[in-house]
């Protein structure tokens, strides 16, 4: 029994970090209508800024996300202005292609640089755990689930309460009219898109004291974005945010109970079993 | 004929001369290629040619799928894998030959493509493209976990082939570089050859309708989810006749290189190169793709830079290049993707085309003046 | 005799009742003219008969056969087809192709499905067009590119939705002559229409729908004259 508490509980820590890389590519998907395939090379690029930032100037990871947030905000914004605008109306599988090869870009970059060898960010506090309630958890995790929990409740606020916020909300919901409703589409787009980059990037940041750091880490999280995503029902925020703590329990469950190398095959197991039978996610109304 | 000739409009007759002019020219080009082993001796030369030939028919198993029926499945590396592995595996620790073992293959390939159509093709789209990725990463992960048979992450080395007889011939001599030539233009030519014959097809019809509107061809009497699977079976199974060869040739195969999404990138790169959907796409796409790779693993591209003067090379610079640049054979796949996909959406022929229809205009029928309303490219 | 018949047909899309015991029986060789007010469940009961929705209740017989649960390619091959509001050319292909695509419902052989095509773009007078991408026609060409891809596929009963939206008056009438030589071939259609005064010309027996309910059948005197229609179309009706 404690061990299943334990996993779950690890599950849902690590959830709620895969819960910004979702909610980054839902809100992209929602406003843009793009399949971001390179979302988890997005991440691994926050991975490595935060690896750099904390070899080189000796920051901590986690207060490092207040130079990767702005950055990746600027990475993304770019990303979104030289290539997404060019393809929004061309056919989805264009779209589908121009951001696997973005993806590829990235992570063959980073590894003309930094080579494929595996980096491991080493903080005083890596491997010490907290005891909770009979539970031990390890620390970065807690700091990271603190700070996720954070970012999340502001992102809602932001959403929610600014006008700003509402005209992403408008976009995302209808293009069209939100348009003619004088909203300013193309800035809401690139907003959505550096917003997106810098969840992914934070979500990198805030995994690189507890993962390892190599080019081909994004993949994985391009495909669990994927999954948390459809299985919260494309565009929706709080869907997302469900979605990555089911998948980090599940994933942390499958890994105690089957095999630590199995654990992705049952994500996408997942995946698909979600794909075919609720297409619309757990939380979403079914379209047509 | 029950139509006369002069019966249809003059652009379709003219169609149909050009398409038996490039079969001429195919088998033109086919003749020469059959000669080349007797007069090049470059082992390197034909390894170049034979890698050509597995991107031709990686990329026509692809464009049955991909290009004529418009289901962009990015996990073809499945069908790849599952056909390198079967006959490996049947040959190492059952002493199967190849040539039977291919037929297994074949076999082990149309299992996974129903398994993989019956699941997939429930949903369209993007929904689609995503469930081929997850599939074919199951079926890495499943290569990658289930050591006792695939040998895991180590994968298989091949020990040697057996002897093989074709009519009075006996092929012994599978270190040297011919038989694998022969073998693999054949496997080029028929994975074109079965591109041209489902163009010619009923097939074919059913394909590109659903391709261009699902609802449309299905209220025509095309059932969407018997024709996909049908495509989808065909592609399988010329994806891993071309698996099976690369196997066999390479002579090593593991989960990443056989199963791994780069590979699944990599066999629609060469269609979106040429240009999708059409017969001949794939091959301009490898004649791109294949002497760029080559290019890049000899260094061309940095010594090029050097001979110029461009770039000292024993600058920082340049011995970076020089050491990294001969590895970057991905990262030019994923620059070339992304400037396809913006600059010329139909590949080198849509391209080519556009290109010829500006200058002679007459060649071309002049769109109505209702064109302006919503053309394809303003009505996807 | 009775070619279609649609018994208490009902179709929900969640609380909503798009369609809501609608009966209405077409005879051989008849046109039957389908009208009502936007969004009172036409297209819906087209999507009901040709078989892309299935219906929530009630039942759709087609030659004395039941289509409950026939996907839309079995309904065609049993003689059904149909045109789309929007159109949906297969814009990549040629006009001939289109057409051949529709003509291979009947036949495997790809010699016979040209010359069948050849011949319906011809009866639609498009043969010249035959070449053209179907993406680059005008929306009047298209709307004839429908009904002859529809016809390729040798249906005995023809649904056609609004095969005259955004055309101009003469293309309009080069489109109910059509509909009345098909209907003179003997082809049965059931046509949906918002110009009334086509629809009256070209109808045998009018059915209108309102709010997904059918609100009055007759012959196009009666319905031109029956206060319920009147009311329902106020301003529509009056001003087309």
């Amino acid at each position: 029994m404690i061990v299943f508490l334990q996993s779950v509980l690890s599950g849902v820590l690590i959830g709620g970090v895969y819960a910004l890389v979702g909610i980054g590519l839902t809100i992209i998907f929602g406003v843009m209508r793009v399949i971001n395939f390179a979302h988890g090379e997005l991440v691994m690029i926050g991975m490595y800024l935060t690896w750099i930032i904390f070899t080189g100037l000796a920051i901590d990871p986690f207060v490092s996300i207040l130079i990767s947030i702005p950055a990746m905000f600027a990475v993304g914004a770019l990303i979104q202005k030289t290539l997404i605008n060019r393809v929004l109306g061309a056919l989805p599988e264009n779209q589908i292609l121009l951001t696997v090869g973005l993806g590829l870009v990235l992570s063959n970059l980073v590894m003309l640089f930094f080579t494929s060898d595996y980096r491991i960010l080493t903080t005083s506090y890596s491997s010490s755990t907290l005891r909770l309630a009979g539970l031990s958890v390890s620390t970065p995790l807690a700091i990271s689930f603190a700070i996720t929990s954070a970012i999340t409740a502001l992102l809602y606020w932001f959403l929610l309460k600014t006008d700003t916020g509402q005209g992403i909300r408008a976009t995302a919901q209808d293009r069209d009219a939100a348009q003619l409703m004088g909203i300013n589409v193309k800035r809401m787009s690139l907003l959505a898109f550096g917003i997106g980059a810098a969840l992914a990037g934070t979500a990198g940041a805030l995994i690189s004291p507890t993962y390892y750091i190599f080019p081909q880490v994004g993949g994985v999280f391009t495909l669990k974005a994927f999954v948390i995503v459809v299985l919260g029902g494309m565009g929706s925020v709080l869907g997302a945010t469900l979605g990555g703590v089911i998948i980090g329990v599940t994933e942390s469950l499958a890994a105690v109970y089957i095999s630590a190398g199995m654990k992705e095959l049952f994500v996408y197991v997942l995946f698909l079993i979600v794909l075919l039978f609720r297409p619309a996610g757990l939380l979403g109304r079914s379209r047509v | 004929m029950a139509i006369r000739v002069n019966d249809l409009p003059r652009a379709l007759t003219r169609s149909r001369r050009s398409t038996l002019f490039s079969f001429a020219a195919v088998a033109a080009v086919a003749l020469v290629l059959l000669l080349v082993p007797r007069a090049v001796q470059s082992p390197y030369l034909l390894h170049v040619m034979i890698l050509f030939f597995l991107a031709v028919s990686m990329g026509e198993s692809w464009n049955v799928i991909g290009g004529y029926t418009g289901q962009y499945s990015l996990g073809h590396a499945a069908y790849f894998g599952t056909g390198a592995y079967t006959t490996l595996m049947l040959l190492q620790y059952r002493h199967i030959a190849p040539w039977w073992g291919a037929w297994a293959a074949v076999g082990a390939a149309l299992v996974v493509a129903l398994v993989i159509g019956s699941i997939c093709f429930r949903l369209r789209g993007p929904y689609f493209t995503l469930a081929s990725i997850a599939v074919a990463e199951i079926i890495r992960l499943i290569a990658l976990n289930w050591k006792p048979v695939t040998n895991g992450a180590e994968g298989i080395l091949l020990m040697d082939i057996p002897p093989l007889k074709i009519g009075g011939m006996l092929v012994t001599d599978w270190l040297s570089k011919a038989p694998f030539y022969y073998i693999g233009l054949v496997l080029a030519l028929v994975t074109l050859l079965v591109n041209y014959l489902v163009g010619r097809s009923k097939l074919g019809y059913c394909f590109q309708a659903i391709r261009e509107d699902q609802d449309a061809a299905h209220s025509l009497g095309i059932n969407p989810a018997f024709y996909k699977n049908v495509a989808l079976a065909i592609s399988a199974v010329f994806t891993a006749l071309t698996g099976a060869f690369y196997g066999l040739y390479i002579g090593f195969i593991d989960p990443h290189t056989v199963l791994g999404i780069d590979l699944s990138v990599e066999m629609v790169l060469i269609c979106i190169i040429g240009g999708i959907g059409t017969n001949l796409g794939p091959v301009v796409g490898a004649l791109v793709l294949v002497p760029l790779s080559e290019a890049l693993r000899a260094n061309l591209l940095a010594r090029l830079l050097f001979s110029a003067g461009l770039l000292d090379e024993t600058s920082r610079a340049g011995a970076f290049l020089k050491e990294n640049l001969a590895h970057a054979h991905v990262l030019i796949y994923g620059i070339l993707v992304v400037l396809v996909i913006l600059f010329m959406p139909d590949g080198v022929l849509g391209f080519a085309k556009k290109l010829l229809a500006r200058r002679s205009p007459g060649r071309v029928p002049s769109p109505s003046p209702g064109a302006v309303l919503g053309g394809p490219d303003a009505n996807p | 005799m009775q070619i279609l018949e649609i018994r208490h047909l009902f179709k929900f899309f969640g609380g909503l009742a798009a369609n809501a015991d609608v009966s209405f029986s077409v005879e051989k060789g008849m046109i039957m003219g389908l009208i009502g007010p936007n969004g009172s469940g036409k297209t819906t009961l087209f999507n009901c008969i040709t078989g892309y929705y299935p219906p929530s209740k009630g039942e759709v017989v087609f030659k004395g056969q039941r289509l409950h649960g026939l996907q839309p390619d079995r309904v065609c091959k049993l003689g059904m087809a149909r045109t789309w509001q929007k159109v949906r050319p297969l814009a990549k292909l040629n006009v001939l192709d289109n057409v051949m695509v529709g003509a291979l419902a009947r036949t495997n052989s790809l010699k016979v499905a040209r010359q069948a095509a050849m011949e319906q773009l011809e009866l639609v007078r498009m043969a010249h067009r035959a070449a053209m991408l179907a993406g680059g026609l005008s929306i009047g060409e298209r709307n004839k590119l429908e009904v002859s891809r529809g016809l390729a596929t040798r249906p005995e009963l023809l649904l056609l939705d609004e095969v005259m939206g955004g055309l101009n008056p003469a293309e309009s009438d080069e489109i109910i002559q059509l509909i009345l030589e098909i209907k003179a071939r003997g082809f049965t259609q059931i046509v949906i229409e918002h110009d009334m005064k086509a629809i009256m010309r070209i109808s045998d027996r009018i059915v209108c729908l309102n709010t997904g309910e059918k609100l009055a059948e007759g012959s196009p005197q009666e319905i031109v004259h029956n206060p319920d229609v009147i009311t329902a179309y106020l301003g529509d009706a009056q001003v087309a």
